[in-house]
């Protein structure tokens, strides 16, 4: 049992929202990343446009993997060692195994996690399958995080933001351009959580991609895939947890964020990820 | 001895756990020896030769949908470098189980050869969507409700084979009450609440019904109402049958009156998925479905 908000169709006139409409003949990033993660929720589009992107870097198999158990570990992390009990998952995505309340609720029953996304195939998923025992525990915002104000709004109905809630930014972040502002998205999102909270994102390294790859990444993306593609440095990763502290080991490579034992993997990522507890 | 085969404990992995449904072990072995044939990069036309039989017929078996018989997969074992004989043995003992009776076995005088074929697919699924223009489905039917469609159907039957019918599905929906059961995601037209199948007493029971499965966080409930106009379900009913096992296809299932239609190439099935994709974004959410529902329970 569910509960959620009324869908937002037509919406997102503040001139703010990209939202994607609905259209299998055009690659999009949540079923590329399905793709990868061996889903069955994609289409011819997505397949090509994954191929051309493996064909110009092959790692990308490797990055979704790992930021998807980069997803379990910092859950883990966040209910246990953090006591977090309020998730707002932004950039859903298509359900697979390990969602964010399965990790959070499993750990902690009473976990209530708030999945934002914009996509009408994502949403339509999230609602089917990302259902808990315990009513109302999950529920769902169909909204553009450039539309951060309607984001906030729907959060605010849904979650206790007198408590401290984390706030997870997933491999999402480089669809946002620079002409979009990430930075001030998510220091607006950090504005309206108390302290005590956190922010745990992931965001694909410009520092650790040779420019050719970057070159033709971000051109199979302008012809084939409906999402931007922008890389970002390091220190540029680092400003968007400005108003928060990192917690150890701090803003690293996805595969060395508190690695858990399992098989030796010796392939390298080029994700920053952190998680950073705000102020 | 076995440098190229998998071993033991990966080739029968999940296999002995679903032993207790003949119909769903069938497709487990079936996806296993696909995966042994092409981890030996042997060709279908190749296995199908092999046991005197065509490319055809190793996709039937891989797919699940005919029983296994001991010596082609013998055979078929020996072919792909298996050669451990314990491997083989419980194997061949797992094909045996997978021949045992199905659970609809009792109702073989009814049931056509290819509502069969059906019943076996939908006990493997992990994922059931489907698309309803003019009857709840059959999951979640009351037994009123499924006595007056079933006579809709049979008019020649007898009260008894009636009977039977309504049994027989009161008897699939225990799939929803399983230990692991599927996720079961339907959407349906508007039309499918508003019909009179029957009369006003048994509707509301109906209404009450799908209410309550609704409520269940393996069932999704979904309806596109009249306001939304015309939608993309312009083929009618279908069904979309997913497996657990990654290399297993999607299958779209097509009930028409003497006969049904299994699709389960991608270019066919993915366009059934995309149909019941946008109209799952474009119906009402499952609690606003909940309210409808609600509402036309009230009306009627």
């Amino acid at each position: 049992m569910t509960t959620d908000e009324a869908p937002a169709l037509g919406e997102g006139g503040a001139g703010q929202s990209k939202r994607p409409p609905f259209d299998t003949t055009v690659a999009n990033q949540a079923r590329i990343y399905d793709y990868l993660l061996g889903g069955k929720d994609n289409y011819e589009a997505d397949r090509v446009a994954t191929d051309a992107v493996l064909a110009v870097y092959p790692e990308m198999a490797f990055n979704a993997k790992a930021n998807r158990s980069f997803l379990g570990r910092a859950v883990r992390f966040l209910t246990g060692e953090a006591g977090i009990r309020q998730f707002l998952d932004i950039g859903t995505g298509i359900p697979t195994a390990g969602n964010t309340h399965q990790v959070a609720q499993a750990v902690a029953q009473q976990s209530r996690v708030v999945y934002v996304d914009y996509d009408p195939i994502v949403l339509a998923h999230a609602r089917a399958l990302l259902t808990s025992q315990q009513a109302g525990s999950t529920q769902y915002i169909d909204a553009d995080l450039r539309d951060t104000d309607t984001v906030l709004s729907r959060a605010h109905q849904l979650l206790d933001f007198t408590q401290p809630v984390a706030i997870t930014l997933l491999a999402i972040l480089h669809a946002i351009p620079d002409a979009d502002d990430p930075y001030a998205i998510v220091a607006k999102l950090l504005d309206a959580v108390p302290p005590g909270s956190y922010l745990a994102l992931s965001h694909i390294a410009s520092d650790l991609l040779d420019a050719e790859t970057q070159q033709s990444l971000t051109g199979v993306s302008d012809r084939m895939i409906q999402q931007d593609f922008t890389f970002r440095a390091r220190d540029e990763v680092m400003r968007l947890f400005e108003g928060t502290d990192l917690v150890p080991p701090g803003l690293v490579r996805v595969e060395e964020w508190r690695p858990e034992p399992g098989p030796d993997d010796t392939a390298k990522s080029s994700l920053w990820v952190g998680v950073g507890r705000k102020r | 001895m076995n440098s190229v085969g998998p071993d033991s404990e990966q080739l029968l992995s999940g296999l002995e756990d679903s032993a207790g449904d003949a119909a769903v072990l069938r497709m487990r072995l079936g996806s296993q020896l696909r995966r042994l044939r092409e981890a030996a990069g042997i060709t279908p036309e190749q296995a199908g030769f092999e046991i005197r039989g065509s490319r055809s017929k190793i996709s039937r078996l891989e797919n699940g949908r005919v029983k296994l018989k001991s010596r082609d997969v013998t055979d078929l074992l020996t072919l792909y470098g298996v050669t451990d004989q314990g491997v083989r043995s419980k194997f061949l003992a797992l094909v045996e189980q997978s021949n045992g009776p199905d659970w609809w076995g009792e109702y073989g005088d009814i049931l056509p050869g290819w509502f069969e074929t059906y019943l076996g697919l939908e006990a493997a699924a992990s994922t059931i969507r489907s698309f309803e223009l003019q009857f709840v489905h059959g999951l979640f039917q009351t037994a009123d409700y499924a006595r007056a469609v079933t006579r809709l159907g049979r008019r020649a039957a007898s009260a008894d084979e009636i009977e039977r019918w309504v049994t027989l599905r009161l008897k699939r929906q225990e799939l929803l009450s399983r230990p692991d059961p599927p996720n079961v995601w339907s959407v349906m037209d508007e039309a499918v609440l508003r019909r009179p199948v029957a009369g006003a007493a048994v509707m509301r029971a109906q209404y009450r019904h799908l209410i309550e499965v609704a409520e269940l966080p393996h069932v999704t409930l979904q309806v596109i109402p009249f306001a939304r106009g015309a939608h993309a379900g312009e083929s009618g009913s279908f069904t979309v049958l997913r497996f657990e096992e990654r290399d297993l296809p999607d299958v779209v299932y097509l009930e028409q009156l003497t006969n049904a239609v299994y699709l389960e190439q991608r270019t066919d099935v993915e366009r059934y998925l995309e149909v019941v994709d946008e109209m799952s974004s474009q119906a009402l959410t499952p609690d606003e479905t909940t309210r409808l529902i609600e509402q036309i329970a009230r009306e009627i």
